[in-house]
Parts: C-alpha cells; structure tokens; sequence
C-alpha cells in the first residue's frame, strides 16, 4: 500500500519530465555542432510520451507517463555562408543544425512548469497522508 | 455508548468522503502527470457515488454499518477539449481541484479526528 496517494504515477511524470528537459539541453549546446559520427551537423531530438497502464484502483486505472522514445527532427537546417568553416562544401556554404533556439526555449519552459506542477501534487499528497496520521491525536 | 459515536451520520460519511478524496488525489495526480499525452482524458470520482451515497444514507444503511459504497475513478465525460490533441486536461483546472481536495480531506480528517477525541474524553473524563 501506498501512504501518498498517487506518487507512483506522478514519479513517472517527474522522470519523464526530466528526460525533456536532458534533451533539451542536449539540443542547446549542440546547436552549433555540425559534425557527428553519424555524420552531417547534428539532429535535433524530440521526446514523446506514452501512457503506462497502472494498478486498477477502482474503475478506471491509472495512467502513469513514460517516455516512448527519443526520435531525430530530419527537417533540414538552415545553410550560412561561411567559407572559412571546416565542413564548408565547395559553394562555401555550411549546413548547420535544425536547432531552433526559440522552440527550444519554449520546450524548457513547458517542461519545467509541468515538473513544477508535478511536485505540487506530490507536496499536497504528503501533507494528506501527514493528516491522515495525526487522526485522533491530540 | 460506544456505538453512537461511530455509527453516528457524520463520522460514517467523513469516512466515506475521505476515501473518495484519497481516490480524487489519485486521479487529480494522474491528470497532470498526462497533461501532455495526446487523447488522453480527464480522470475523476465518478459522479453516481454522491448519489448512491445520499441514497444510502436516506435508507439508514450507512448508520447500521451495512452500506456497500466505494468510490470508483471514472473518466469524467463532460470535459470538453480544447486542445487539437484531444487532451481533456486543463492544468489550472487540475491546480486548483488539488488545493480544493486538500483543504476538503483536512476538513473530514478534522471530523474523524474530532469524534475519536469526543469518545476519548467520554472514556477518561477531564484531566485536571
């Protein structure tokens, strides 16, 4: 049994929320990287979730969050100018990352106002469960 | 006298609230957890336990102690989305039913609390 209702699912969501934020910052400092051992200037990464089916606790169970995968974002980057770079092509122009800093800035947020969210609910739980204790104590 | 106090109205309905504000905790956690999963929809007590226990307690079953009620989770069908993922979770929403069902389980452990310390009184008398 649980004494803080609910902490299972939203661990899963802190992790997963957590795993966003890793990969975001991945995406940042790789937004000038143009050279990787797969070769060609580095993908950007996108995390996307998946429901994980918990315990039935009554009607309908509960759905924790995982996260599904981790896929590469094949759009194309954008080319500079830029003769003097070592992976210019022969026009001189380079191919570099599909890193968009602005969306990825936009993710971070996104992603630590959900975490934030998340550990509200876990607060609220321990103070439930503290109640819980104190019954019929002075 | 021990009875009354807890085949008393309110003791057996704060305990049958407090569970379903324990399940409402559970389900208020899973709804944020999933904010952001695609097509998923909302999680909520369902609706036909208040009734079913206001009609329990109506028919004097939940002071005999023979009431059969529990609070089930049930996907809360009048959520309408908002979104073009189908998602029927509205984070502020969720915010604020978590501090609401707070405050409501302090309310009902306060109850139990309180009657379980009426009958300690009851049993010891006044301590000078």
């Amino acid at each position: 049994m649980n004494f803080i209702s609910g902490v299972e699912v939203t661990s899963s969501a802190l992790m997963a929320q957590k795993m966003r934020l890793d990969i975001v910052a991945q995406n940042i400092a790789n937004a000038q990287t143009t050279r990787t051992p797969e070769g060609g200037p580095y993908q950007r990464k996108v995390v996307n979730f998946e429901t994980e089916l918990l315990q039935k606790s009554g009607g309908a169970a509960l759905s924790a969050v995982r996260v599904g995968g981790i896929t590469n974002d094949t759009s194309e980057g954008q080319k500079v100018f830029n003769p003097q770079h070592p992976d210019a092509g022969p026009d001189g122009l380079v191919q570099m990352p599909n890193v968009n800093l602005a969306f990825e800035m936009v993710d971070l947020i996104t992603a630590s106002r959900a975490y934030e969210a998340n550990l509200s609910v876990m607060k609220s739980g321990r103070h439930l469960a503290q109640q819980t204790l104190r019954i019929g104590k002075q | 006298m021990i009875a009354p106090i807890f085949q008393s109205d309110n003791y057996q309905l704060a305990r049958k609230l407090l569970d379903a504000a324990v399940l409402r905790q559970d389900a208020i956690a899973s709804n944020i957890a999933n904010a952001e999963t695609p097509g998923y929809r909302r999680l909520d007590v369902s609706a036909d336990f208040s009734t079913r226990l206001k009609e329990q307690l109506v028919s004097g079953a939940l002071k005999r102690g023979t009431a059969d009620i529990r609070p089930t989770l049930a996907e809360d069908a009048t959520a309408r989305s908002v979104r073009p993922d189908g998602n029927t979770v509205a984070i502020e929403r969720e915010l604020m039913a978590l501090n609401r069902n707070a405050v409501e389980h302090e309310f009902l452990t306060e109850i139990v609390s309180g009657n379980i310390k009426q009958l300690k009184l009851a049993i010891t008398g006044r301590q000078f």
